[in-house]
């Protein structure tokens, strides 16, 4: 059993490199990278609301920042993409730094309201703007490989994303197995009593939003090149911060592959949603329903119920008297 | 030496002095009780010095150096360590994790060692063994019994290598046996050069276990001395008895 | 000075409407420490309901209200007791907010598939003048929601301090654990709290189909707005949300005449960015915010 579970993930990782290959047509693609995408930002999004709690609902905030600083970056700069991607993904970093310092000073519900308030706000700058952004008509961004046909550009985003699943994997894996992990789980568990125990959870809490703002900016700046087109409607729309906390929820906060395990299920569900119902608005329905379902009888996620079983409110505490009784003084 | 010094710290809730002017002296490597009826603004106090609320007005003075309105994370890392009157670690963390949240200081370095850096699980084994909880160390906080919780938020407290350790109500729901278990820990604490500050309403054990005792009522010190001449001192009487 | 003297009684009256609208949001947060994101999308659903009996029936909006102000009480107290008195209380805050996005997103996507994506609209032959007085016009329609807002939040106060079960909800938001101590059926009384929220916003859509078009989409405006006023007004504040919505009211109005209407929307979020640096607690009550 335990072999087996440690086996799991090369397989999984195998398979997902395969993939593209495996699978008899371009659409089939085009879906899988559209999941490993989401996958990605589950797991960025996991990075702040797996360790800290503070569940954050503005994330697409920094998805649309980072699809439109690429974007603008590319058009209106000239700027090669891959430095694109990347100054914007900075950019959008600092600028979480600073809404950070802003956001979590409130705790609890007061926060997911800010988080909500970010991500309109952004939307309502971006179609405002005009003359930068083209407000609601949208951007246009040249694909970085015009010599490639509609199908390859597919297979190469799948692989650019599934790179920066890895990345955000295993940084989430790192910080779970440092003493800034262990601090970011504290502050979930109780802040002031972490506080009081010398962390400092203001900068802890600044430092994990950043970081979780980073690896999302960078989808965002993925996508934007992958699209082509840009809404800020559906960019900075609350759906997408939604699916990630949806994604993350289900499969489970408090386990590195339980985002991923979320988006594998929600993804495909959501594009299927879309082939058998065509563009309705009934997908809101499933999803809103899907999320009230998980917080009522599963908040802990999949992966909860697979996991070690704790030991059990079970431990006597005879043995911890008889055992103070045998250690000298 | 003068570990903490309080002048004149005072802070009102909605219109009600939880502490009224208080100033206070704790001397450096004794066992200070701090005793006084309910309301008097002893866990207020607590709270003013460890910056979990900020004062309205006076200052505090940690061996001389002033921590008025700092953040309580720095005033851990100036050496001040803290327990909770209702017990408080971290429930769905082990034990073993409990003990490696607490930080000393800032350093990004430590912050990026991995959570079983060796260095640190030994320190944290140590005081687990201390307590006599060591076999512990895998199991989450909360399936531990309360005392065993007591013990562990008191080893992750020592953690953090406080200077000063504030205890609020040690005695508060443990049995007897392991009260005598803790007097005699924070005993051993105290020979190795820490200063206590202990909230309790279990007279005896203030009585037994401390050098000086410190006497609250309406939020400022009425008398203290050793814990004989409190014990006899009217004013004390009065504000227990409420004549 | 005559656009500003507009923008300042615009604003006062759309104040006294966010202040009804926000009514709702503190009730919640005060029986139950639950940020209610659902709210605006209740607030559509009503409007919705609202243009049906009007374009059905040829009824006014307001004979709406009979049918839809019961309807959104039982619904409230379905809400509460149904789903969110079960989830667990360690970790009520963040949750209650998830679940009730769940739901907002729910009635979002109900409201897209019966009555398609398009904008809707509620027009009275007598709401569309307006009035003048020295120079500055007064939209009859914004004046009738004015109104509309203040009688309905009398009859709300008046309910609060007046009536029995006004005083056990306001003993179960000061001090829950108090308040069952002296009998009083806590459970029972937050499940009509909700009611009576909801109540109000079966009121508000009713007058939000009035004065502007909607569709389906159009609660997540709403969502920031109205969570900026309860936070800037203090959480669970009933009075501080009512005073925070009419000082918002105004700031919109003013900016909307000067500079545009993304600002006048953007003004929002920067008061609450600011209340939460300065002071999280909120402006005008509001001694729980701090920790939810």
């Amino acid at each position: 059993m335990r072999i087996a579970s440690r086996g799991l993930p090369p397989l999984v990782a195998g398979l997902a490199i395969a993939y593209p290959f495996l699978v008899p047509n371009y659409y089939l693609v085009y879906a899988g990278a559209l999941t490993v995408m989401y996958a990605a930002m589950a797991t960025s999004w996991n990075l702040l609301g797996g360790f800290t709690g503070y569940v954050s609902l503005g994330h697409s905030a920094f998805f649309g920042l980072g699809a439109y600083g690429t974007g603008l970056l590319v058009t209106r700069m000239d700027v090669p993409w891959v430095v694109a991607l990347l100054v914007s993904a900075l950019l959008v970093t600092v600028f979480a730094v600073g809404v950070g310092i802003a956001a979590v000073r409130v705790r609890g519900a007061s926060f997911v309201i800010v988080s909500i308030a970010l991500v309109s706000m952004m939307n309502l700058i971006v179609q405002g703007w005009r003359s930068l952004t083209g407000g609601s008509t949208g951007l246009q961004v040249p694909s970085p490989f015009p010599d490639l046909h509609r199908g390859e550009t597919h297979m190469v985003f799948f692989y650019l994303f599934l790179a920066l699943l890895a990345l955000a994997l295993a940084s989430w894996w790192y910080v779970s197995r440092s003493r800034f992990g262990a601090g970011l789980r504290a502050i979930r568990e109780d802040e002031d009593k972490a506080e009081s125990l010398g962390v400092p959870t203001g900068a802890y809490k600044v430092t994990a939003f950043a970081l979780s703002a980073l690896f999302v900016a960078l989808a965002g700046g993925l996508y934007a090149l992958w699209f082509g087109s840009l809404d800020p409607i559906f960019v900075f729309s609350i759906l997408i911060a939604s699916s990630m906390v949806l994604m993350s929820l289900l499969g489970g906060v408090r386990h590195l592959f339980g985002p991923l395990l979320g988006a594998l299920i929600v993804a495909p569900a959501g594009e299927y949603f879309l082939i058998a119902l065509g563009e309705t608005q009934i997908h809101l329905t499933a999803t809103g329903l899907v999320l009230v379902l998980v917080v009522l009888f599963m908040p802990d996620g999949i992966l909860a119920r697979f996991s070690r079983r704790r030991a059990g409110p079970s431990i006597p505490d005879e043995t911890a008297e008889q055992r103070l009784q045998g250690v000298a003084p | 030496m003068t570990s903490l010094r309080t002048e004149g710290l005072s802070k009102s809730f909605g219109g009600v002095l939880a502490v009224d002017g208080a100033t206070v002296e704790l001397r450096e490597g004794k066992i200070n009780g701090l005793i006084g009826p309910n309301g008097s603004g002893k866990t207020t106090f607590f709270n003013l010095i460890t910056g979990m609320i900020r004062p309205d007005a006076g200052r505090v003075l940690y061996r001389d150096r002033d921590i008025t309105r700092h953040s309580p994370h720095r005033i851990a890392h100036a050496g001040i360590g803290r327990t909770f009157q209702l017990c408080r670690v971290f429930p769905r963390m082990t034990v073993l994790e409990n003990m490696l949240v607490a930080v000393r200081r800032t350093r990004l370095r430590e912050l990026l060692a991995g959570l079983r850096d060796k260095g640190e699980v030994e320190r944290a084994r140590h005081w687990l063994r201390r307590m006599g909880i060591e076999h512990l160390e895998d199991a989450e906080a909360r399936d531990l019994s309360y005392g065993q919780q007591k013990l562990l938020e008191l080893a992750a407290v020592l953690m953090a290598e406080p200077e000063l350790v504030l205890l609020d109500e040690p005695a508060g729901g443990v049995n007897p046996a392991l009260i005598d278990r803790i007097v005699s820990l924070v005993r051993d604490l105290n020979a190795e050069g820490r200063t206590f500050l202990v909230v309790e309403h279990n007279m005896d054990m203030v009585m037994g276990m401390c050098d000086h005792v410190i006497v609250f009522d309406r939020g400022a010190p009425i008398a203290e001395g050793p814990p004989s001449a409190v014990r006899d001192d009217p004013k004390v009487l009065e504000a227990y008895l409420g004549v | 000075m005559n656009l500003l003297l507009q923008g300042l009684a615009l604003g006062v009256l759309t104040g006294g409407l966010y202040a009804l609208l926000a009514s709702g949001l503190s009730l919640y947060f005060g029986v139950m420490r639950v940020v209610m994101v659902a709210h605006p999308a209740f607030l559509f659903l009503a409007a919705y309901l609202t243009y049906t009996v009007h374009t059905t029936l040829g009824l006014d909006p307001f004979l709406a209200l009979p049918l839809t102000v019961p309807l959104f009480f039982a619904l409230g107290v379905a809400v509460q007791r149904l789903l969110i008195a079960r989830l667990a209380p360690e970790n009520m805050a963040m949750m209650s907010v998830l679940l009730t996005f769940g739901i907002a997103l729910t009635i979002e996507g109900l409201l897209g598939t019966f009555y398609t994506g398009s904008y809707k609209s509620v027009s009275m032959e007598y709401a569309t003048r307006s009035l003048t007085i020295g120079g500055v016009h007064l939209p009859y329609d914004k004046i009738i929601a004015f109104w509309v807002a203040a009688i309905t939040l009398l009859v709300l106060f008046a309910v609060l301090i007046k009536s029995r079960f006004g005083q056990s909800l306001r003993a179960t938001i000061q001090h829950r654990e108090a308040a069952r101590l002296v009998g009083i059926q806590t459970e029972r009384v937050a499940g009509y709290g909700f009611g009576v929220g909801l109540a109000t916003a079966a009121v508000g859509g009713t007058v939000l189909a009035l004065i502007t078009p909607f569709f389906p989409a159009s609660h997540w405006v709403w969502i920031g707005k109205l969570m900026a006023i309860i936070v800037v007004g203090g959480l669970g504040s009933v009075v501080g949300a009512a005073l925070a919505a009419v000082l918002l009211g105004v700031v919109e109005g003013l900016v909307l005449v000067t500079v545009d209407a993304t600002w006048a929307t953007i003004m929002f979020y920067v008061f609450l960015f600011l209340t939460l640096l300065a002071r999280p607690q909120g402006f005008f009550g509001g001694r729980l915010a701090h920790r939810f």
